[in-house]
């Protein structure tokens, strides 16, 4: 029994079963959606591979020293920009989105890496004791270091991968004690950006209430007209930024608006993926007898629909079984972040939880018809090599960070 | 009370709240929408994947008296187009293919606009197998395009009867709104004659095949192996009272003339033939049929649509003296010896009434058997217009048969109320009545309705309403069950019909008889000529007839339009279908007799 105490104790079990367990209903799934599926097949196979690869990695990365992901911090970031900026020169062009980069035969997505780059460096500057968040000039930098790589990945263009980045980013600085005024000001371009999406006179209310709010902070005239002026500007970047929206953006964001406006187009992949859940019922209609799966009404269902294969051949017991484990992983994760030895570990774990958490909740969210289709991958479930590796390797950082949770560096 | 230092317990808290305030809502939305509404999605995903194909039932067969076929069914090809998966660019060359006009088919397509487009709707049927050949070949290449094998009419059988079987018709959007649910977009209906009054037996029932495609509705296999899929049954076979042979005989006499022929059963109503020339031909209504030929066929002077034998009225001629005779012989008014002297007509007013000869002395068998004038003009002056009328209305004429195809006319019978109405009270005279008295002027009557006084006066005043429909073959127990038609009467006694019937023999078998030139040596045939005056061209020639005259087993009517005297042309027809009917069963017996002759030797 001492032996398993001590490995328990050096290894967070609860993380990594639960991670082993969505690999293995993904892999399942996987073959379920590319059974009937004619160039599909061979995805399967990548998957198995891209799996044993991640694993090596996983372990590779839990044996690293502590301090390793410190050291890595501001490289990592500065490469992750020079991919996000390669990409853009010669990345290939995948459902309108430059995202992808190749070499030889083997294709990646830059951005994946480049959320590792931007937790690590992150959790590097916030917890730095030179930086005050509250003070605002150092909020502004804080802010800049998550907008340079969202701006570059905008320019691809791809949205979903944005949100997540401006996510992680929110979310760190929040969990390092923004105050309430930094948070308006870190937020309420947002929002401005938000209203403005609903027309002219949403975008007035919503700059009307960001006047009423710095009325309340009572901050000097000087900082109070700067955050106007940057709320301001927000809203006229609106244009630039539906300019830079491709049309299959824009019309996925109108289609979620009233999925059944337009059955057939981008609606389509909304409405087929809530058939499919809902069909299936309390228990399913059984592995690979889901007639919505099987005869292709969603396309690409193993990527970004993949739950829904879940939804439709095993029913509710499946899909309820799943947001389980991933209650499990979150919470274990949201644990860690008391259990870890640093603020830099403590602020990586936040990072990786909110990463993880923004994934999970819009891609279920689309599945279920409650949030918009925006292309993120269901992580550990949704087949991909790209996002699997970056994933296993953050699941690595955190194995790390519980079995080094007692040492000090 | 300040909390904003690094992971604050209040933030963690926050974070913790909205991870299983999300999780919360996804599992709310799993519970409706796997749970609560999971039937509503079910179907979705059902009407997704499944296609309901129609397969169209087979007609039923329509069979003669013998059980001989007389309209039957052959497999054709109907090509499909299903209008939301069509490539509209493909328009021209299928149209030069199929041979219809360009933009043939977005007219179509424009036409079912309210209807699914994911439904194929037929775009032309009877496409002949060249057609299905390129299609076949090019299939790849044409998407929303197909074909199903149904089965049309096939009227190769003999006999033609357009009239009398009618034909069928894509079901039009305004009928298609107006009747019960059986049909849909594209079905055939009978729309006229036998396939339009016979319609909800031969029609059979309508199968579904359920197919699962996927989500270009490409066909990927049968849902549930075809266990589910409703088979069609074919529509019941209609047995009618027509005689093939008989009815054969009728078309080839009938054939380059303008006129009706009528037989019946006289015991029992059943039409043995019936023809109506000019007649359309049914195989160009098989398939679809084209706008050209509608328009010829509806602007061809001799009306090849109009059923002369149930719509045309004419006037019965001297075939309605028979009546006279009857009313006068039943009202007791005269009896059979009374006598007149025919000098060629007879003076009435400031008018002279011609005569056709002059008969000399006449009793009532001499004027029926010569057809004289002159002597139905005094009778009918003893008669009156009241008691006339009162024997027409007993022998069904002036009014609609009820025959069973439609449309029918129900002609006219002049009465004293008609008078009235027409001249006013007291303005007309009995010079109206003379007219009457030999089935001219103001008494006009359909060939159906002739044919129907013809049967009573064969059989003693008793027969039933005029009908094709024997009964029918379902197609479910393949149990024969028989039509029943109302029965008509007359109050005459059969002293009368008697010497009616011997007066009418008289006709042919006398040696005065106009109707002599038919006279056959071993079928005594009682008749009577008739002569429709036509003010608009040549006398339309009318015989009227019945076989054997003891035993009466067919009764005739036949009109031949524009000819002249009733004994010349519309006699010799009667006679040879007459002869057609009754010597069948002879000419059967002489053929057997002949094959067993020719294999003993």
């Amino acid at each position: 029994m001492k032996i398993s105490y001590k490995l328990k104790d050096k290894f967070d079990f609860v993380v990594f079963f639960s991670v082993t367990v969505l690999l293995i209903i993904g892999l399942v799934s996987i073959y379920s959606a590319t059974y009937n599926h004619p160039t599909a097949k061979g995805n399967l196979n990548k998957q198995i591979f891209f799996i044993m690869i991640s694993f090596l990695e996983l372990f590779v990365v839990f044996l690293l020293p502590a301090r390793t992901f410190r050291i890595m911090a501001l490289p990592s970031y500065l490469f992750s920009l020079l991919l996000l900026i390669m990409v853009l020169f010669f990345g290939n062009t995948i459902y309108g989105a430059k995202s992808w980069m190749s070499i030889g035969s083997f294709g990646f997505q830059p951005s994946e890496f480049g959320k590792i780059g931007l937790i690590f460096f992150l959790s590097y500057w916030l917890t730095n004791t030179k930086i005050d968040i509250n003070n605002l000039k150092d909020l502004f930098f804080t802010v800049l270091i998550g907008l340079v790589p969202i701006f570059l990945i905008l320019l691809e263009p791809d949205m979903g991968t944005a949100i997540v980045f401006a996510g992680i980013s929110l979310v760190m600085i929040f969990w390092s004690g923004l105050d309430l005024f930094g948070l308006f000001v870190v937020l309420s371009p947002g929002i401005i950006l938000f209203a403005s999406l609903f027309g002219t006179i949403p975008f007035l209310i919503a700059l009307l209430m960001v006047i009423i709010a710095l009325f309340y902070f009572k901050q000097n005239l000087f900082i109070s007209g700067a955050v106007f002026v940057i709320n301001l500007a927000t809203g006229f970047i609106f244009d630039f930024l539906l300019k830079i929206l491709k049309p299959h953006q824009v019309s996925r964001l109108l289609s979620f608006v009233d999925p059944a406006s337009d059955p057939l187009g981008s609606g389509y992949n909304a409405m087929q993926a809530k058939v499919a859940m809902g069909s299936g019922g309390l228990f399913g209609k059984g592995f690979l007898q889901g007639n919505q799966t099987q005869l292709r009404f969603i396309p690409e269902q193993w990527t970004d629909f993949i739950y829904c294969v879940v939804g439709e051949e095993f029913g509710f017991i499946g899909s309820i079984l799943i947001l389980a484990i991933f209650l499990v992983l979150f919470l274990r994760l949201l644990n860690l972040t008391s259990l870890a030895r640093d603020k830099f570990s403590k602020l990586t774990v936040v990072g990786i939880l909110t990463l993880l958490f923004i994934h999970f909740s819009i891609n279920i969210g689309m599945n279920l018809g409650i949030t918009p289709v925006i292309g993120l991958p269901l992580p550990f479930i949704s087949y991909g090599g790209s996002s699997l590796i970056a994933n296993m390797f953050l699941i690595g950082v955190v194995l790390n960070i519980y079995r080094n949770r007692k040492h000090n560096i | 009370m300040k909390e904003n230092y690094f992971g604050s317990s209040l933030r963690r808290r926050i974070v913790f709240i909205v991870i299983v305030g999300m999780i919360s809502i996804q599992t709310f939305q799993l519970v409706k929408m796997q749970l609560l509404e999971s039937n509503k999605y079910e179907e979705k995903s059902k009407d997704n994947s499944i296609k309901t194909v129609q397969i169209n039932a087979p007609r039923g067969i329509l069979f003669d008296r013998n059980l001989e076929i007389l309209v039957g069914n052959k497999p054709s090809f109907t090509l499909q187009i299903t209008p939301d998966l069509y490539d509209t660019s493909n328009s021209k060359i299928i149209e030069s293919i199929i041979n219809v006009k360009s933009g043939y088919i977005k007219k179509l397509l424009d036409q079912y606009r309210n209807f699914s487009k994911y439904k194929p709707t037929n775009l032309m049927r009877g496409v002949n197998y060249n057609v299905i050949s390129w299609f076949e070949e090019n299939h790849s290449k044409l998407p929303g395009l197909d074909y199903i094998v149904e089965t049309q009419r096939d009227y190769s059988f003999g006999v033609n009867a357009s009239h009398v079987f009618g034909y069928t018709k894509e079901i039009g959007r305004e009928a298609l709104k107006k009747s019960d649910d059986f049909y849909s977009i594209g079905d055939n209906v009978g729309f006229s004659g036998i396939e339009k009054e016979y319609e909800k037996y031969l029609r059979g029932n309508k199968g579904n095949e359920f197919l699962v495609v996927n989500s270009s509705q490409k066909i990927v296999y049968r849902h549930n192996e075809g266990k589910s899929d409703i088979p069609a049954i074919k529509g019941s076979d209609v047995v009618l009272t027509l005689d093939y042979q008989t009815q054969k005989t009728a078309e080839e006499l009938m054939k380059e003339y303008k006129g009706v022929a009528i037989a019946v059963d006289p015991a029992n109503g059943e039409i043995l033939a019936y023809i109506s020339t000019p007649q359309f031909d049914l195989s160009d209504f098989a398939d679809i049929t084209s706008n050209t030929l509608w328009d010829s066929l509806r602007n061809d002077p001799s009306k090849p649509l109009f059923n002369r034998g149930t719509l045309s009225m004419y006037s019965p001629g001297s075939t309605f003296k028979m009546l006279v005779a009857i009313a006068a012989l039943e009202e007791g008014i005269l009896d059979t010896t009374y006598s007149v002297n025919c000098n060629g007509g007879l003076q009435f007013g400031n008018r002279f009434f011609k005569c056709t000869h002059f008969h000399g002395k006449v009793d009532m068998k001499e004027a029926i058997e010569e057809s004289c004038n002159t002597y139905f003009y005094k009778v009918v002056l003893k008669l009156g217009i009241d008691k006339l009328s009162k024997y027409a209305k007993m022998f069904h004429l002036g009014m609609k048969t009820n025959i069973d195809i439609s449309p029918e006319s129900s002609g006219l019978i002049a009465s004293r109320e008609y008078y009235d109405k027409v001249y006013g009270k007291g303005k007309w005279s009995d010079g109206n009545l003379l007219s009457i008295g030999i089935g001219q002027g103001e008494i006009i009557t359909t060939p159906i309705q002739l044919v129907q006084y013809t049967a009573l006066l064969a059989n003693n005043g008793v027969t039933k309403v005029p009908h094709f429909g024997k009964g029918y073959i379902d197609s479910k127990t393949n149990e024969f069950v028989s039509f029943h038609y109302d029965s008509i009467k007359t109050n005459v006694s059969e002293k009368t019909f008697k010497f009616i019937r011997e007066a009418m023999e008289g006709v042919v078998s006398s040696a005065k008889g106009t109707g002599r030139n038919i006279k056959l040596p071993n079928i005594s045939i009682s008749g009577k000529t008739g002569t429709a005056q036509n003010p608009h061209g040549k006398d339309h020639s009318i015989f009227i007839a019945f076989a054997p005259s003891n035993n009466p087993k067919i009764a005739v009517a036949v009109i031949v339009e524009n000819v002249g005297y009733g004994s010349t042309y519309a006699a010799p027809m009667a006679q040879k279908i007459i002869k057609a009917y009754l010597e069948k069963d002879k000419k059967k017996d002489d053929d057997l007799l002949k094959i067993n002759n020719e294999a003993s030797n």
